[in-house]
Parts: structure tokens; C-alpha cells; sequence
């Protein structure tokens, strides 16, 4: 699990790709994050792990500008969030990919569009409607690369539903890369694939994340994915950062503290649980 | 641990035995009934009077023998009936397709503005001052216009706003036409936009999360999603705009209803019988190119 170049290239003059200070998130008087510090540098790789409603996916929707902070800041590039218009806003958020949970995908349009659509964050309608409608060949030649590199080449313009799970779980991916973001969100990517999917699932994204220098944030239920692929772990429970270290310095012990909830008393295995949300 | 045969027997009990639904349905009931005794509604009334057994056999007589030729002599020139019959169901289609395609547009348009889902639901949208005025009052004031605008559109029925236009314009094509769209566009607006508002807005949401405008996530996050249901709709409000269409007729305007007025008032119920069955045929083409084209959304 060494780290690659590029996260030890990463200068500290360079703004942090996502940081949090003292950021916290609280839903109707429950904490859903508590306040939390957070540094992750361009193209580092980070897992966020923890229980089910331990705040993973808010602090997720948290770094992607899709929920604001109670109190605190939170800066994407070194801007803050909170002081952006919605152009600002509208562009910081076409800089960050996210591969949803359930994939969000419109599944009665064509992969392609599906993929072309990452880009609808940087369009207007009529710029939107011609990238959907009548795309240029750039368009879609990148899409059918990229979709070649997920490994499904041949599913350009089939119509999403009548892909499987995890070809749809692909389209979600190629989309996020064809937005052609700074880093890549994704929450609980495989927590509705079987388990040799989900390992090729982490795989895939790492690689992408790497070959493109990408910042990448997954939470992941699966310990064993997130040590195996993931150079740097934060631990979440009850909202609140429990550890963030290197995933070789991350103990069984804290591991196991982790996951200590009540009558569950060990690490889960894959799939025990569905959701965080 | 599996709940114990104890704990599933101290289960509480139904406070009532009659929910909220059930005093609902109790309701409707009694107000079906009482709208029948307010009517003072009886079979009896049914009863053909005197010379209505008559016409009433006369009329359905003729559903067995639709007329292949006028029943009474016709100036020279006058074209044959079938010709009159496939004239009169073109122009029923012409004036109905030329009403809806004004009414879709209106739909669509409406339709954005009388939807929420494109605005709502943002917490972490623009900070500044003027995206949360926008947020607050704009954008509600533009939904509550719009919805406000549908209702008076779709209250008024479009055989009254062909009176209205008659009396206005005298008698105008484009007044027969506006007169489809204005209540017909209301309708689809309020159907698009609640159709776009309950469908799943997973995708609007993403597309929202990487940047895109509100407009391209109701476009292209939100719509199509609704978009099955949406066409299948219009299919069938185009089959009422065509019975609109026959109808609006009845005002002098040629379409099958001009027609089946006329032979009405002659009392050639077998003509009219050959209108009816050209308005069916129209209805039953539509119906079947609606469902072809409906059986394609089905993955």
C-alpha cells in the first residue's frame, strides 16, 4: 500500500482539494456530523469507513456543496463554499464527480446520453439540449472511450435499463469521468454489487483516479477493500472523525472500536447492512 | 433475536374500527347517494315518452344500416358522403392536431413553471443575497402565477371558450383552434408538471450536484423521466381534442360535427350513424398508434 507519486507530490502551497474546519451537520437537532477537520490534498485516495449513519454520506454531500454546513467552512480548491454565488457555485460543483449510491442514472435514455450528460453542469440549455439531442463527434467518441475503459465498449447507445447492475453501475462512473472532474465522490459504490464486482468496482475507480491524477473519496463498508486500495482511511461513527491515518497505520483495535455498536461487535461482513442514508 | 410469541400477542389494538379512510370512503359514499336524491334522479324518467320510442328506434335502427347515400336530394355538385365523411374527419383531425400542437407548447411551458422540482430542495444552493431571494419569494411567486394561470385556463370548458370566441371573432378558425388550446394546454401544464414533480428526481438531483442549471435538471434530469407518462397522456388528449374537434361542429365549424348537426336536423339518423362511425374510426386509429408507440418505452 505504498503511496503513489501523486499524493507525495502534492505541494502544501497548493490549496487542499476539499477541506473541512470544524464543519458539522446537524438534521432537525440530531448531529449527523459532528465538527470536523479534514485536509485531503489533489489526488490523494481517501475511504471513509465506518458503521451504518455514521455520517459518511453527509460528509460526502457535505464536500460536494450538495449540503451546507451548520457551522463551520468548508473550502473546495480553497474557495469557500459559503460565499459563492450560484454561478460560483454552479462551477465548483461541475469540478467534483459523484457516483451515487442508488447511481441516479435516467434509465430510459441511452448510455450515451447517460455518460454526455456529466457534462450538462458546464452547458446552458440550448449548449445541454445539442450535447443530449444531436452530440458532436468529440462527444461521443470520448464517451465510447471512456465507456471502453470501464469495460463496456459496446453499450453506447443501448438503452440504459436494459443494462445489468453493474454495466449501469459503469455508466455511472464513465459519466462522472466524462464530466472531466478535479476528484470524484463516490458513496458506498458497492454496496449493491456482489462482492467479486465490488472489488473490481474499487479497483476501477482507484485506477482512474491514478491514471488522471484525480482526487477520489469513497466510503466504503468493506474494511478489507478500503486497506487493500486506499492509501489514506478516515474513520467516521456517530458522526463525528474518529481516526485519519494511513491505512497501514489503522489498527485491528481501532478497527474493531469502530464498529463496536451496540450487539454488533465486530467488523460487518460485506453486505450486512444496506445503506447509510 | 426473533420477537416472542408474547410480544406479537400484547400487539395494541386498533384504537377504532373505522380509520380516517374509512370514514373518507363512508363519506363519498353518502355524498353519492345524496347527489341522487338532490337530482331526485328515477329510472322512471328513462321511459321513452310518446313519440321518443319512436326516434329512439329509428336512431339505433340506423347503427345497423349507416347511410352509403343522402337520404334526400342534394343539390348538384354536392360531393358523395363518404367524400363528405373523409372530408369532415380530416378537418376534425386538422383543427384538433393544429389545437394541440399550441396546447403541448403551452403544456411544456407551463408545465416548467407550475413544476417545483426544478427549484426546490437546495441547501446548499448560492449564498448570496439574491439567490436566496430568488429561492424564497421568485421563484414561489413564479410557481403560485403559473398554477394560478392553469386554473383559470383548464376551469373554463373549451366549448365555452368557443362560444366566447364566436361571439368575439365571429366565426374564425383560429379562434375554433385557441379555443382547444387554451383549456387543453391548461390541463397538460397541470398533468406535466405533477407528473415531473412525483417522478423520481434521483437524476435531477445528480445533474444539479455536478453544476447543471436549473433549467438543463428539468430538462434533462427531471422530464425525461416523466416523459413515458407525459406522451401517453398527450395521446390521449389528443383523442379528446379530436371529440372537441367533431363537437366544435355543432358551432358551424366543418368539422364531423357540422355534419352530424345537419343530418341531426333532418332527422337522417342513418348519415349520422356514418359520421359516428368515421369519429370512432378516428378514435380506434389513435388508440392503436398510441399504444404502438407506447410499447416502445417499455425496456
Amino acid at each position: 500500500m505504498a503511496s503513489t507519486s501523486a499524493e507525495s507530490t502534492s505541494t502544501r502551497s497548493s490549496p487542499a482539494a476539499f477541506e473541512l474546519r470544524g464543519a458539522s451537520v446537524v438534521y432537525d437537532g440530531r448531529a449527523a456530523l459532528r465538527p470536523a477537520d479534514l485536509v485531503i490534498r489533489p489526488g490523494e485516495r481517501v475511504a471513509l469507513v465506518g458503521p451504518s449513519g455514521a455520517g459518511k454520506t453527509t460528509l460526502l454531500r457535505v464536500l460536494n456543496a450538495g449540503v451546507r454546513p451548520t457551522s463551520g467552512a468548508v473550502l473546495v480548491g480553497g474557495r469557500d463554499l459559503a460565499t459563492l454565488s450560484p454561478d460560483e457555485l454552479r462551477h465548483v460543483r461541475s469540478t467534483i464527480g459523484f457516483v451515487h449510491q442508488d447511481l441516479c442514472l435516467v434509465p430510459n435514455l441511452r448510455v450515451s446520453q447517460n455518460v454526455i450528460a456529466g457534462q450538462l453542469g458546464r452547458r446552458s440549455l440550448v449548449g445541454a439540449a445539442r450535447a443530449m439531442l444531436w452530440p458532436r463527434r468529440e462527444d461521443v467518441d470520448r464517451a465510447a472511450r471512456i465507456l471502453a475503459r470501464v469495460g463496456i465498449g459496446d453499450k453506447l447507445y443501448q438503452r440504459t435499463d436494459t443494462l445489468s447492475g453493474g454495466q449501469r453501475q459503469r455508466v455511472a462512473i464513465a459519466r462522472a469521468l466524462f464530466q472531466d472532474p478535479l476528484g470524484i465522490l463516490a458513496d458506498e459504490p458497492v454496496s449493491a454489487v456482489d462482492p467479486a464486482r465490488a472489488r473490481d468496482t474499487v479497483e476501477l475507480l482507484c485506477d482512474v483516479a491514478r491514471e488522471r491524477g484525480l482526487t477520489l473519496i469513497v466510503s466504503l463498508h468493506d474494511i478489507r477493500l478500503a486497506t487493500e486500495f486506499f492509501p489514506r482511511l478516515v474513520g467516521l461513527r456517530d458522526g463525528a472523525v474518529v481516526f485519519d491515518a494511513p491505512a497501514g497505520a489503522v489498527t485491528r483495535g481501532a478497527l474493531d472500536e469502530l464498529y463496536a455498536l451496540e450487539g454488533l461487535e465486530r467488523i460487518p461482513e460485506r453486505g450486512e447492512d444496506g445503506s447509510d442514508r | 433475536m426473533n420477537a416472542s410469541p408474547a410480544t406479537i400477542a400484547s400487539a395494541p389494538k386498533r384504537p377504532f374500527f373505522l380509520g380516517a379512510r374509512g370514514i373518507v370512503l363512508v363519506a363519498l359514499g353518502a355524498a353519492a347517494i345524496a347527489s341522487w336524491f338532490l337530482l331526485d334522479l328515477s329510472v322512471g324518467g328513462l321511459v321513452p315518452q310518446r313519440g321518443g320510442v319512436r326516434i329512439v328506434r329509428e336512431f339505433f335502427a340506423g347503427a345497423l344500416r349507416p347511410a352509403l347515400d343522402y337520404e334526400s336530394d342534394v343539390p348538384e355538385g354536392t360531393p358523395s358522403i363518404l367524400w363528405n365523411t373523409l372530408a369532415g374527419a380530416r378537418r376534425t383531425v386538422v383543427f384538433a392536431t393544429a389545437g394541440m400542437s399550441l396546447a403541448v407548447v403551452l403544456g411544456i411551458v407551463l408545465g416548467f413553471f407550475g413544476s417545483s422540482a426544478w427549484w426546490t430542495g437546495d441547501p446548499a444552493g448560492g449564498a448570496t443575497r439574491a439567490s436566496r431571494f430568488l429561492r424564497r419569494f421568485v421563484w414561489p411567486g413564479v410557481w403560485f402565477v403559473a398554477r394560478t394561470l392553469i386554473v383559470g385556463m383548464r376551469s373554463v370548458h373549451e366549448l365555452l371558450w368557443a362560444v366566447l370566441f364566436l361571439a368575439a371573432f365571429g366565426l374564425n378558425t383560429f379562434g375554433a383552434v385557441i379555443a382547444i388550446a387554451i383549456p387543453y394546454g391548461g390541463t397538460l401544464a397541470k398533468i406535466f408538471s405533477e407528473m415531473v414533480d412525483e417522478a423520481p428526481r434521483d437524476a435531477g438531483l445528480a445533474l444539479r450536484g455536478i453544476g447543471a442549471r436549473p433549467t438543463v435538471v428539468f430538462f434533462f434530469g427531471l422530464l425525461p423521466r416523466a416523459l413515458p407518462d407525459m406522451c401517453a397522456y398527450t395521446f390521449y388528449r389528443f383523442e379528446c381534442a379530436v371529440r372537441s374537434s367533431a363537437v366544435l361542429g355543432f358551432f358551424g365549424f366543418p368539422t364531423l360535427g357540422y355534419a352530424i348537426a345537419q343530418s341531426f336536423e333532418n332527422l337522417h339518423y342513418r348519415e349520422v350513424w356514418t359520421y359516428l362511425y368515421a369519429l370512432m374510426a378516428l378514435v380506434v386509429l389513435i388508440e392503436v398508434w398510441s399504444g404502438a408507440v407506447r410499447s416502445r418505452f417499455v425496456a
